[in-house]
């Protein structure tokens, strides 16, 4: 089977999924903590809506990203299922009308995720006035328009030679290196592009504070979330009688790709934080200061998640043959990553949150003047401190929303594309521990 | 074993080659008296050693005050050096671990001197931290072990520490590698050979017979040094890193660092590794096992690990004015505009401004421009740890303090030394072992000979089927 049927039972499962997702988003909308409800700014409904864009863009993008890797360094192995990343790119299309609702929110004050986009605050804050020259509106919305406008572009472009290539290609493999130089172009324009983005996006709802690590700590994480999805897809998808071709052997590599970042990911944490710690510079500490007293359960868990048990389940080689410790930590890291995005962006957008209700609350009852110890009481905020029923809620709606796009795409065209040069290889592929890296397989 | 190649791949050997054309290839060169031209670069690279050794000898006699550092800037020519050959023992590694994890065939051409490289470049390395205390006979102090100084320990809480930890590691498990892999061909060299080259070949060689038990135990060895060498890789950078990051001065804290340093020192240590391959596969008549196809590989690791080099330059430009910390700022105008701008200058235009021109395929394959752009990036990368540091720590936080610093003719004379050291170390090197792993080399023959794959495989009758 090379034709993907999107049925109609999943189809009905799926807008379930997106269901209730919206269900839930819709009652989060009324879900404020009280500590923070008075600054009416609905704070929680706009942190959710930002992190699983943010979160699942971001697997769209770098599903993209990675395409192009593989297609650069002359990669064959996964060539049978490259169809699932190409499918997961045309996410960038609902993630940029979402990230541009953000955007207008942004412009029209609708949200106030972020503490930069308050015109009076910037004013009266020489850094954040400072940085007014990148953490504007034009920036953020004309910069989502213009980059994500280009990441789809590339997407498009890159499906459709695909495509063009199962239909006519030849021997020559001409489309093959048409399809090789519109990778490598993609390649640097999406670090540099991606690097600014996240930084508008995640990095500036805590405003005043910074990292250079921190567009390469995300992309980690977004890399092992879709290695994640990719596999359960994978799974998910033999299980229906297709992807035969696909056996434990390509299950072995992803299993190693989800090992490997996930290690990558711990080391580029750990430096972040090591070195921020080490240096003990005010400005910098309390980014993690917030998170560790706080936020604790999510700060350390974040590190059980997705480092110590990847870490000893996906050691040993067996592991990362079998379809139940795959899937199990597929979904844990899946989910682990998405933690690690919300433990990103609530604890600076909380802030901004009671500094909105702290202000409201100063405005009809004057002379209480920058009592701003009282706001950290509670160490226990639904939906900040913790993930909710409902962040779970919209999060199965997102992802929903992402898997209806992923399945729309591929049943539009074959699941294999059969005139890959590489797709012989692929078919072939076995895990050897030969250590010349070489010893005639492929 | 499948064997399904893709017809688009590249042949990585090329002139039709059988097991035995191989044998003689490679082991071949150990046999033969040295030519001229190798003879002429051993003298040369010996005299710089030798000047190098003197001007050691120099600082020992005279002390470290015949070095131009001064109360504002205590690290100058040695430190830079000493990250410079350590970035250049990176590529070995790599190629070796990395590459091998990835499956890249093309790295069997060229790991074996790139993991000889890497264990001269630590050498050289190694001598700068020895010598920059002026008093080598008091290094032993720099090792924590209970002793008879009274509570005098070590400082546990310094990178500098770590550093000496992880660069002792790395060099252990990068030789036991090297050596590892050495085992098979030394074997091979002793076959052929007689008298008393054949006893020492024998000793080297530990009594390798090919047997499916020996190779079985090599092939495990070689798994448990690959899976400690990938984490050593990232580590020993890392750490390099950490002795400038974990500071507050402003230029070196920051959190990119790390991979940013990694990324430098795969970037150099490709360049390395072009200079000799360009030079030893001319001289020992390589061309068929290190082929353009693998200088185009290369290359185009350079493009990348230097497009990420020159990404994290301008993360840290961008951040440095995005973080409204005016000391951040400053010290990258510093960089720019400073009296040290032709530095930053020549770090910006060789490291990532340059290596652009690999984006055409014509440059990648070209002998001469990879040759030359090998050389840029070696200079380019020295550029970036002097940008880093004697750039940084002449204007410090007290204007009347500031100070400028330019090496002595002690210090360059050991730089030079060192220069010396590593071609003197490659040189004999090329000499006693095979250059080119012999029997990995024999193990891709099948998937990646030109009588098997390429244009010259559809073009003959072959009935090799894909």
């Amino acid at each position: 089977m090379n034709q993907y049927t999107f049925d109609s039972k999943l189809k009905t499962t799926l807008l379930a999924g997106i269901g209730l997702g919206v269900l839930c988003m819709i009652a989060t909308w009324f879900a404020d903590p009280a500590q923070i409800a008075e600054g009416h700014t609905h704070m929680r409904f706009w942190t959710n809506f930002l992190h699983n864009t943010v979160f699942f863009t971001g697997i769209a993008f770098i599903s993209l990203f990675v395409l192009a890797a593989f297609t650069t360094a002359y990669a064959g192995w996964y060539v049978l299922f490259k169809r699932i990343w190409e499918a997961y790119s045309f996410f960038l299309i609902p993630g940029l009308i979402l990230l541009l609702i953000l955007g207008v929110g942004n412009i029209t004050h609708f949200h106030h995720l972020y503490h930069w986009a308050d015109a009076a605050e910037v004013a009266n804050d020489r850094v954040l006035l400072g940085k007014s020259g990148f953490l504007n509106n034009t920036w953020y919305t004309g910069g989502t328009l213009v980059v994500v406008g280009l990441w789809i572009f590339f997407a498009m472009k890159l499906r459709s030679l695909s495509l063009e290539e199962d239909r006519s290609g030849t021997a020559d493999y001409s489309i093959h290196r048409k399809i090789r130089i519109w990778c490598a172009t993609f390649m640097p324009i999406a670090a540099f592009s991606s690097a600014a983005m996240i930084w508008l996006w995640v990095m500036s709802v805590d405003a005043h504070w910074y990292s250079t690590m921190f567009a390469w700590y995300s992309t980690a994480s977004w890399f092992v979330s879709a290695t994640a999805l990719t596999i359960l897809m994978l799974i998910y998808l033999k299980s229906k009688g297709y992807y035969t071709q696909v056996t434990e052997e390509h299950l072995h590599d992803l299993g190693k790709f989800l090992f490997a970042f996930s290690v990558f990911w711990t080391y580029l944490w750990f430096d972040q934080y090591m070195l921020i710690w080490y240096a003990n510079v005010g400005e910098e500490t309390i980014y993690f200061k917030t998170r560790i007293d706080q936020f604790p359960v999510l700060f350390y868990g974040n590190l059980i998640i997705n480092f110590v048990l990847p870490f000893l389940i996906l050691m040993r080689n067996t592991t990362k043959r079998k379809y139940g410790t795959l899937i199990f930590t597929s979904v844990l890291l899946f989910f682990g990553h998405w933690w690690d995005f919300f433990l990103m962006i609530k604890p600076g957008t909380l802030e901004t949150a009671e500094h909105v209700a702290h202000m409201h609350a100063e405005s009809s009852d004057h002379g209480d003047h920058g009592d701003h110890a009282a706001h950290a009481a509670s160490s226990f905020i639904e939906g900040f401190t913790i993930p909710g029923l409902l962040e779970i809620g919209t999060f199965i709606g997102f992802l929903c929303l992402f898997l209806f796009v992923a399945y729309s795409q591929l049943a539009k065209a074959d699941l294999i594309p059969l005139n890959d040069p590489y797709l012989e290889e692929s078919t072939h592929h076995e895990v050897q521990q030969d250590l010349s890296g070489a010893g005639g397989h492929h | 074993m499948s064997a399904a190649v893709s017809s688009i791949r590249e042949p990585l050997i090329t002139g039709h080659k059988t097991y035995h054309d191989i044998t003689e290839d490679l082991i071949g060169p150990t046999e033969k008296a040295p030519n001229f031209s190798w003879v002429v670069a051993f003298l040369l690279s010996v005299t710089l050693l030798s000047f190098g050794i003197f001007c050691l000898i120099w600082t020992f006699w005279v002390g470290i005050g015949s070095w131009n550092l001064n109360r504002t800037i205590g690290w100058g020519y040695d430190i830079t050096n000493f990250v410079w050959w350590i970035g250049i023992g990176h590529a070995g590694t790599l190629i070796s671990a990395i590459l091998l994890l990835f499956r890249q065939k093309w790295r069997t051409g060229v790991n074996r001197a790139a993991e000889a490289m890497t264990i001269f470049a630590v050498m050289c390395a190694g001598l700068f931290p020895a010598t920059h205390t002026g008093r080598p006979w008091l290094d032993f102090f720099m090792f924590p072990y209970p002793n008879t100084r009274g509570p005098l320990w070590v400082n546990f809480n310094s990178p500098l520490l770590w550093d000496l930890f992880a660069i002792s590691t790395y060099f252990t498990v990068s030789l036991l590698f090297w050596y590892t892999g050495l085992v098979p061909d030394l074997a091979s060299v002793r076959d052929r050979a007689k008298g008393v080259r054949r006893k020492i070949y024998s000793f080297v060689s530990m009594g390798w017979t090919g047997s499916a038990k020996h190779w079985q135990r090599h092939e495990y060895l070689s798994l448990i040094l690959a899976g400690l060498a990938t984490p050593l890789v990232l580590s020993v950078h890392t750490i390099v890193s950490f002795d400038f990051a974990t500071s507050v001065i402003p230029g070196w804290h920051t959190t990119i660092f790390p991979p940013y340093f990694v990324a430098g020192a795969v970037f150099s240590g490709f360049a390395m590794v072009q200079t000799l391959m360009v030079i030893t596969r001319k001289i020992l008549n390589l061309n068929d096992y290190i082929t353009l196809a693998h200088i185009e590989s290369m290359n185009k690791v350079i493009l990348l690990t230097g497009t990420i080099v020159g990404t994290a330059y301008l993360t840290e430009l961008f951040i440095a004015w995005y973080s409204q910390y005016t000391y951040e700022q400053y010290a990258f105008f510093n960089r720019a505009t400073g009296p040290y701008f032709w530095s930053y200058i020549g770090m910006m235009g060789c490291n990532l401004i340059i290596p652009q021109i690999f984006w055409w395929k014509k440059m990648r394959r070209n002998i001469w421009v990879t040759f030359l752009m090998s050389i840029f990036v070696n200079i380019g990368m020295w550029f970036e740890r002097f940008v880093i540091i004697p750039t940084t720590l002449a204007r410090d936080y007290l204007p009347s303090s500031w100070s400028y610093y330019w090496p002595s003719w002690v210090e360059i004379g050991i730089f030079i030394g060192t220069i010396g050291l590593f071609f003197v170390l490659y040189l004999i090197f090329c000499r006693v072992a095979p250059v080119v792993a012999a029997a990995e080399i024999k193990a891709i023959l099948k998937t990646a000979g030109d009588q098997y794959v390429g244009e010259n495989a559809k073009k003959q009758t072959h009935s090799h089927s894909h």
